[in-house]
């Protein structure tokens, strides 16, 4: 104790007899905290269990006093529903290439942009744009570019001769082109975490591997890699995440079609939803996706506890 | 062994040389569209169908003036700006007191509060746009500005960034303010809020920019475009002039534009930002 807290603490005390409430005093931190908490109970925790509920019923979601409880009927629904399968099947191809996508690209890009100098500072720049622009807008840039008509890339593929693919119009392309546009606008966010995780990897550690005569790929594999593997798995995981959730680009660009080919589980639960007013089937497949979801979350953490021990 | 050495320079030299042209490269890549769609929007409509096309930017102005003229813009516009506004301020307001309430002051289950706002990351949005569909008709706010302002007026990852903020701030200057005579309400907005500018910036910024560019949420809870933001609009707009591209690309340009002003202004800041959340979910 120093002679300043001597002379501070009966000064102190006399307040608090007074009534006073020290900034420290905790009795009325729930009030501060009433306005956060109300809404996220209102409008996120509150919901969240509210789903699992509504996914027993068949729900009327223009007067939901007409919903009528059916158990587990929308499960037993979803799980012989073709339309479920084929959208488990397209988010995987979707959720898979972007995930893969954007960690191999992110860290390629954040490689080439992590030393200084005044190209690369633009190019980092051209790089995040994107990922701060609308989805609607950049989108619409897009169907324009694979427009099968007129569009760039079929101009491209004219002038090289090559036969022309429809693009959005192809089954067999629309997916590539979603997945392609996806890695466009989000790509920045990648390269922004890895560039902060590139920032903590020894500077000491890479000089020395580079004077012991290392080729610049064996001083990426064997001493830039392992140093980010949690930054490397918080994208796998964040990236996964976001793209099981992807809706904007897909109504857009594709409408989930044609034919189905762009129509993932998250465009599927709109679409029973708000479209065909399949309340409680859409609120089970919502159940779905947050388990597989909170699945993620939770191996995230496992894994960045386990690394911080 | 100076040649050696020099060898090893010239490697290096040219290894530099040859990423940064590929830097250069995959740069022009990705800011190609926003300069094929400035294009497009000066070209007239001829132009645009013709084939070898032309990558220069034309003179017709005229798609502007159209596009302007098929849609609401204005009242998209300061929708948008009032929806973004006002979530702007509810977030840093809950956020604020809510930070200081876990940063500074102590209580029983502080720890366990955290964790629980924290865990909210986990709560995926789509899963959402059922069951608040149903609480906003609950409470006849389908189709108004409060279903898209209230929901998002709390945001985890600006309780976090204040949090981390008090939790900084030096136990000194608590003690100095307690020695004043300072109530809790007195030091937040005097000593606290200044100090706490940065942080209270990035997460504006961040409020505002998603709330600009926020799409699925606005698009499901209304149906009146006097009520809409921007990007529905502009996908209304794409809805009923999708074969007009000059005109469509016009729009593009006037609606991303003030979005990407404010991006070019503060992207040290979004950068900072952005490189923060890895900490808050890092945990």
């Amino acid at each position: 104790m120093t002679a300043v807290d001597a002379v501070v603490r009966p000064q102190r005390s006399s307040r608090r007899r007074a009534g006073r409430i020290g900034i420290r005093d905790g009795r009325f931190a729930l009030l501060y905290l009433s306005p956060a908490l109300i809404v996220f109970g209102v409008f996120t925790i509150g919901p969240a269990l509210f789903v699992l509920y509504i996914s027993l019923f068949d729900w009327n979601l223009l007067n939901s006093s007409l919903s009528t409880f059916t158990g587990l009927h929308n499960y037993r629904a979803l799980g012989s529903s073709a339309d479920f399968w084929h959208s488990i099947v397209a988010s995987v191809y979707f959720v898979g290439c972007v995930v893969a996508g954007s960690t191999v690209f992110g860290l390629g890009i954040a490689l080439l942009l992590s030393s200084r100098g005044l190209v690369r500072r633009v190019v980092r720049l051209a790089v995040l744009t994107p990922y701060f622009t609308p989805l609607v807008a950049t989108s619409i840039v897009w169907v324009w570019i694979f427009n099968p008509q007129y569009g760039l890339l079929d101009s491209l593929l004219r002038m090289l001769h090559l036969p022309m693919v429809g693009w959005l119009q192809s089954t067999t392309w629309a997916m590539p082109a979603v997945i392609f546009y996806t890695l466009w606008h989000d790509l920045g966010f990648t390269v922004i975490i890895f560039l902060a995780g590139l920032a903590t990897v020894s500077t000491d550690l890479r000089e020395a591997a580079r004077v012991d005569g290392a080729r610049y790929r064996h001083e990426i594999r064997d001493v830039v890699l392992p140093q980010l593997t949690q930054t490397i798995v918080f994208v796998i995981v964040i990236t996964t995440i976001d793209s099981l959730q992807a809706f904007t680009q897909i109504y857009t660009m594709t409408q989930g079609g044609p034919l189905q080919a762009t129509t993932t589980t998250g465009f599927l639960l709109y679409q029973e939803s708000f479209v065909f007013f399949h309340t409680g089937f859409g609120a089970a497949i919502a159940v779905v996706l947050f388990a597989v979801i909170a699945l993620f979350t939770l191996l995230q953490l496992r894994v960045s506890r386990s690394r911080s021990q | 062994m100076p040649a050696g050495a020099g060898a090893a320079l010239w490697r290096k030299r040219s290894r530099r040389f040859r990423s940064g042209l590929l830097a250069l490269l995959i740069g022009i890549l990705f800011a190609f569209p926003f300069y094929w769609v400035i294009v497009t929007s000066f070209s007239s409509t001829n132009r645009v169908y013709q084939f070898p096309p032309d990558f220069l930017p034309g003179t017709e102005a005229h798609n502007y003036s159209r596009a302007w003229a098929g849609a609401t813009w204005v009242r998209f516009f300061l929708n948008t700006l009032f929806i973004a506004g006002a979530t702007v301020a509810l977030v840093l307001v809950t956020s604020l007191l809510a930070g200081f309430a876990l940063g500074v002051t102590r209580f029983k289950g502080r720890e366990l509060v955290l964790f629980a706002v924290l865990s909210i990351l986990m709560i995926p949005k789509v899963v959402l746009l059922i069951p608040d569909y149903v609480v906003l008709s609950k409470l006849h706010w389908l189709d108004t500005y409060w279903a898209q302002i209230v929901p998002w007026g709390a945001s985890v990852f600006g309780i976090f960034l204040l949090r981390q903020f008090f939790n900084a701030l030096p136990q000194e200057l608590v003690e100095a303010a307690e020695l004043d005579g300072a109530s809790q309400m007195q030091f937040l907005r005097t000593i606290a809020m200044p100090l706490a500018r940065p942080a209270l910036v990035t997460i504006g910024l961040y409020i505002f920019i998603a709330s600009w560019n926020s799409f699925l949420w606005p698009f499901i809870m209304t149906s009146s475009p006097h009520v809409q933001p921007i990007e529905v609009g502009l996908s209304t707009f794409f809805g009923t002039n999708g074969t007009d591209w000059t005109g469509l690309s016009a729009a593009v340009v006037f609606t991303t534009l003030p979005v990407m002003i404010v991006f070019m202004f503060a992207q040290r800041r979004l950068v900072e930002g952005a490189s923060a959340t890895t900490g808050a979910t890092k945990g």
